[in-house]
């Protein structure tokens, strides 16, 4: 139907106009000097053409930034989902309406704080002298028990942290989904004998699908953002073992080198790649 | 909130007695607010009391310090230099003097530092590192060597001597390591950056001989490097849980909470060590210089004339005024008084009678001990952070254990040197 106003047009056309403005001229910058050789001590440079996407792949952290990147992907957008629906239901299942407020309100505080405050008290607890969290293992044990330092613990430590901000609010979402379900179907599998977690894994969450998905895409894209959680907990560390794709442009942009083409040559495939997969992904999935 | 104001200012001469910082200052005409990045210090904390009183000297501006730690600080004024230059003054050090400088981020210091705020009084060591290409850079804040920092009653209770040589280090931190008693022999540094591992790596290096370049070309690749590594991989058995990611923090903060029996450390380490406020083991702390044949970590941080954000003289002039008010003798009296060891650089301060007082003669020893072992031990040149930073990375993994060949990094190394020489040239 063809609007009969263009006052529409009139309020869009400005926020549109500066998003743009916003989402463009950078992306447009950073695609140009992606074919440079501009460093930030050199105003100067040069056209290279492709020299620094040919770079990138003989470059071992490169390489192994993109395996982190695709490592963490996975890691906490599965563990977030599987959380957040195991709590859910749990509190879908047994908690009484005034219990459901209490841990809703809980539920969200992890989420409310800000992701550098957040990983600074779990960088403390994980300490393996001081930390609560290391605690009960060196009581127990008699060693301290050093989970950030070590290459085969310290990124799944991390996805942790990630998990507890975003399981917990993502188990709310879940649970007021499930809250907004019409109770028939479930009466109709009890009815059946549907054991409880069949009718939540023929049932309910079938139904959730539509919803579910877009919290993973939601999930998908945040975790893309994980630069502040891992740079105050691991800064990239033990060596190279936490270093994720953005952790890396910066550290090659402002960090050690300056090399702001080289990072930007890395940011650019990182968003082509981004944009195929999510697309291609989106497609397959789509409710 | 306090608009951000560009500094417009302007400076007129004349010669006025100036009560306030006991000696004639040239009166100055500054306006608005000059900005300055830094990182934490004390002294720049107490500094912000005494606003009035630049306020005064300078003609009416003021001042506003923007605090980031020490990564984040280098990063933070590497990106503002060659971007936009918000900042008047920039918080620099001695490992990134050469970049600063050479790129022109910085303006060379003495144009516009005023003569009577006696420059020369500052300890020679600092002044050599804020020197690059025979210009000065930046006023020191913060600097000096290395001390090795022990716990006497440790020490006492196993019946052994501090130790002088590296060998006989290597034997008492062994025979302290206890951490079924809390007790761990040492601290090092393991987390990655030129200013971290790789600044207590340095020493090793240095001292077993090790060169980094000669000219152009690498000589780092060496057998000097080899046992540098080996030996701070061995020491690293015996050092506290969370030094192996960790920076100066993780490692202060085991020795001050009592659970290390001894350290090599910046010398900033022994005021908040003999501090009760900062340290559980205030009173029971030993210290000398580091044991042969490790040589002494000489740095310095201070505050720079950023070039962006002042465009003319004038506002240069201001910057190296309040530059020059901040290092000044009256407030490092005051940072003196208020018990703030790590921030004193002039030696009319450090021989003061009021610092023996406070610190007693073993320290004051120690310091001057420590200055004659003290040295350069990076690479002077604008490529060292990245140089440093990818060592930094190497050996993080050697000592986290993702990569168990030296010789292999060095090499790694020497490659990635080649390529950075070749793509500066």
């Amino acid at each position: 139907m063809k609007s009969r106003t263009s006052l529409p047009a009139v309020f869009l056309a400005p926020p549109l106009a500066i998003l743009a403005v916003l989402a463009f001229v950078p992306t447009a910058y950073a695609i140009y000097i992606s074919f440079r050789d501009r460093e930030l001590s050199r105003p100067d440079g040069s056209f290279v053409g492709l020299q620094n996407y040919l770079d990138l792949f003989s470059d071992r952290r490169f390489i192994n930034a993109v395996g982190v990147s695709l490592t963490w992907e996975v890691l906490t957008v599965t563990l977030t989902l599987l959380v957040a629906i195991a709590l859910g239901i749990l509190l879908f299942e047994f908690a009484s309406s005034r219990m459901r407020g209490v841990m809703t309100l809980l539920f969200l505080v992890p989420v409310i704080l800000p992701r550098v405050s957040a990983a600074f008290v779990w960088k403390f607890a994980f300490h393996p002298l001081y930390g609560i969290v290391t605690y009960p293992y060196k009581a127990i044990t008699g060693q301290p028990l050093d989970l950030l330092s070590s290459p085969a613990t310290a990124l799944m430590t991390v996805a942790l942290v990630d998990v507890w901000q975003w399981g917990l609010f993502f188990a709310v979402i879940v649970l007021k989904l499930l809250e907004t379900l019409p109770p028939q179907p479930f009466e109709a599998a009890r009815l059946d004998h549907a054991r409880p977690w069949e009718v939540y894994a023929y049932v309910a969450l079938p139904m959730l699908k539509a919803p579910l998905i877009s919290l993973a895409f939601i999930k998908m894209i945040e975790s893309l953002r994980a630069f502040d959680l891992i740079y105050v907990m691991t800064r990239g560390g033990p060596g190279i073992a936490t270093e994720t794709l953005d952790m890396y442009a910066f550290s090659q942009g402002f960090i050690e080198s300056g090399r702001i083409s080289y990072a930007s040559g890395m940011a650019v495939l990182m968003m082509l790649a981004t944009t195929v997969i999510f697309t291609v992904i989106w497609k397959r999935v789509k409710p | 909130m306090t608009s951000v104001k560009t500094l417009v200012s302007s400076i007129a001469y004349a010669c006025l007695l100036s009560s306030a910082v006991s000696s004639i200052a040239l009166a100055a005409e500054c306006s608005g607010t000059i900005r300055v990045l830094a990182q934490p210090r004390e002294g720049l904390t107490l500094l912000e009391n005494y606003k009035d009183e630049f306020a005064t000297l300078s003609g009416g501006a003021s001042f506003e310090i923007d605090y980031l730690n020490e990564n984040d600080r280098r990063a933070k004024t590497k990106a503002d230099a060659s971007t936009i230059g918000k900042y008047n003054v920039y918080y620099i050090d001695e490992a990134n003097v050469a970049l600063f400088a050479s790129a022109g981020w910085v303006s060379p210091l003495m144009d516009y530092y005023p003569e009577e705020y006696d420059y020369a009084d500052f300890d020679p060591g600092r002044q050599k590192v804020a020197t690059y290409d025979g210009k000065v850079w930046f006023a020191p804040l913060t600097g000096g060597g290395d001390l090795l920092v022990y716990r006497k009653d440790l020490l006492e209770a196993a019946g052994v001597k501090p130790p002088t040589t590296l060998d006989e280090m290597k034997e008492v931190v062994k025979k302290l390591h206890q951490p079924d008693k809390g007790i761990y022999g040492i601290a090092l540094r393991g987390q990655r950056g030129s200013g971290a591992n790789v600044w207590r790596w340095m020493p090793y290096f240095k001292g077993f001989g090790g060169e980094w370049f000669d000219g152009d070309t690498p000589k780092f690749n060496s057998e000097a490097a080899v046992k540098a590594t080996e030996t701070y991989l061995e020491l690293f058995k015996y050092s506290a849980p969370g030094t192996q990611t960790g920076g100066w923090d993780e490692s202060v903060g085991a020795f001050t909470s009592g659970q290390v029996a001894m350290l090599v450390e910046s010398t900033p380490l022994v005021g908040m060590a003999i501090d009760p406020k900062s340290s559980q083991v205030a009173g029971k702390v030993g210290y000398l210089p580091p044991p042969t044949p490790l040589t002494g970590g000489g740095y310095g941080h201070g505050l720079a004339i950023g070039t962006k954000a002042n465009a003319d003289d004038a506002s240069k002039a201001c910057a190296g005024l309040f530059i020059a008010w901040a290092t000044s003798k009256e407030n490092e009296q005051r940072r003196l008084e208020a018990n703030q060891f790590s921030e004193l650089n002039r030696t009319s301060i450090m021989t003061s009678e009021t610092f023996a007082k406070l610190y007693g003669p073993d320290l004051g020893q120690a310091l001057a001990d420590t200055g004659k072992v003290t040295a350069v031990n990076f690479w002077q040149s604008p490529l060292w952070p990245d140089l440093g930073d990818r060592w930094g990375i190497i050996l993080e993994e050697l000592i986290a254990g993702s990569r168990t060949d030296i010789k292999d990094g060095l090499n790694e190394l020497e490659g990635f040197a080649k390529d950075l020489v070749a793509r500066n040239q």
